[in-house]
């Protein structure tokens, strides 16, 4: 993990279907920093992380990385990003353990073993992901954050499905990823409890 | 991710899909079989068409397993890992395909010998059978691989995705099919086949590119 990065959004145009999403967005993100996006439904905030992560191009505008132009080849910030979606890509044909094998290969079976067991899904390990609950397949998503090192997490609804456990086990696995060094952005409409933010509000 | 678990599950997923797979197979036997019934069982006429007839099969067996190559990624929000994954989105469309193709074709040639002798296809035009489907094949996986992509985010999109690639398709129906017949009447045939296996050594260079392309368009 690097020790200090951060992504600068400037003069940031989105639109979609012939709307303007946002239109001069400016802002910077440092290592230590947790953005929440805020916005009633519709505002862009699934869009603007989907823009920073490469999902969707942007109609104008510049996102830098550790100082480097990523607008056209976001590849040194996928590298080092994460981005977990509304529908978090997971196979539901395949077991949990094969589905999280999918992403981490080298991940060790102790280490596996292990974030599995945190979750609370370690008796799940080779259960289809069809036969998961919402909730338990959110779980077996954001365990990507666990066996993950990357430094930028985009998270889009990560609390979303989750009980008042899940909520609090993520909250504080983001505290400790920051106090780390890493950077992270996500949408929510919850109240962070142990998380110092910054609000960023798209309004339409 | 990697490549190679990629790659890997991948190859999971269709062997824990099955049913996809054999309902191309067994559509591609059932459509050979109802030549014989339908038209006529005598090898007068099977004999000279069994090359279009099993060509004919092939190209209606890709279509069923290809329209929805990339549906459930889309759906699972796989593919919008895919392209944020920081890896090469055309080589991770080429393992797709690769898997696709391989998980098919390879079931086909196993059959090919039994369904070819109940056509009463010549046996000097066998292998050539063969070879026109190992060097066509590929070509119609990494053609109908873009209209697929085009077309994933689109509720009725099979159609549509049939009117764009099944032009594409026509040339290599043809050359097979002539190689085949040339066999048969004792006509040089290699220059049909490297014909087709011009046609799919250029879509294998412009195939991964383009739908990578349709796959971004697609997830926007």
């Amino acid at each position: 993990m690097q020790s200090i990065v951060s992504l600068t959004i400037s003069d940031l145009w989105i639109e979609r279907g012939d709307r303007d999403l946002c239109k001069g967005l400016f802002f910077e993100l440092k290592s230590g920093q947790v953005m929440r996006v805020l916005g009633e439904n519709g505002a862009g905030k699934s869009s603007l992380l989907k823009v920073i992560a490469g999902v969707i191009a942007p109609l104008e505008g510049q996102i830098q990385y550790a100082g480097q132009d990523v607008t056209h080849d976001r590849k040194i910030l996928q590298q080092d990003a994460i981005y977990i979606g509304h529908s978090a890509g997971i196979k539901s044909v395949l077991t949990v353990e094969e589905n999280l094998r999918r992403y981490y290969p080298s991940a060790s079976a102790d280490e596996l073993e292990a974030v599995l067991d945190n979750l609370s899904i370690l008796d799940l390990a080779d259960t289809p992901a069809k036969k998961l609950s919402a909730g338990q397949t959110r779980r077996v998503a954001l365990a990507r954050l666990w066996l993950s090192k990357k430094n930028v997490w985009l998270l889009d609804e990560p609390f979303a499905a989750l009980d008042i456990k899940g909520i609090a086990l993520l909250e504080s696995h983001i505290e400790q990823h920051v106090l780390a060094g890493g950077l992270v952005m996500l949408t929510t409409h919850q109240d962070l409890h142990s998380i110092q933010s910054y609000d960023l509000v798209l309004s339409p | 991710m990697t490549y190679f678990s990629y790659f890997k599950a991948e190859f999971l997923v269709l062997l824990r899909r099955k049913q996809d797979v054999i309902n191309a197979l067994l559509f591609f036997i059932t459509v050979i079989v109802l030549f014989p019934l339908g038209v006529s069982p005598s090898p007068i006429f099977l004999a000279p068409a069994a090359g279009g007839i099993i060509w004919c099969a092939l190209v209606l067996a890709i279509l069923m397993a290809i329209e929805s190559m990339f549906k459930e990624d889309y759906n699972d929000g796989s593919l919008e890992q895919l392209v944020v994954s920081g890896l090469s989105l055309p080589l991770l469309v080429l393992l797709k395909i690769l898997v696709l193709w391989s998980v098919i074709v390879i079931p086909l040639l196993l059959m090919l010998p039994l369904l070819s002798a109940m056509l009463y296809l010549p046996e000097g035009s066998f292998w050539v059978l063969v070879a026109t489907l190992l060097v066509g094949s590929p070509s119609l996986f990494l053609i109908g691989a873009i209209g697929s992509a085009l077309t994933v985010s689109l509720k009725q999109g099979a159609m549509l995705m049939l009117l764009v690639i099944l032009p594409f398709y026509l040339p290599v129906v043809v050359f097979a099919t002539g190689a085949i017949k040339a066999a048969q009447e004792g006509l040089p045939y290699s220059g049909l086949l490297a014909m087709l296996l011009a046609i799919s050594l250029l879509s294998l260079v412009l195939s991964p590119v383009m739908t990578a392309i349709s796959v971004k368009a697609s997830v926007n």
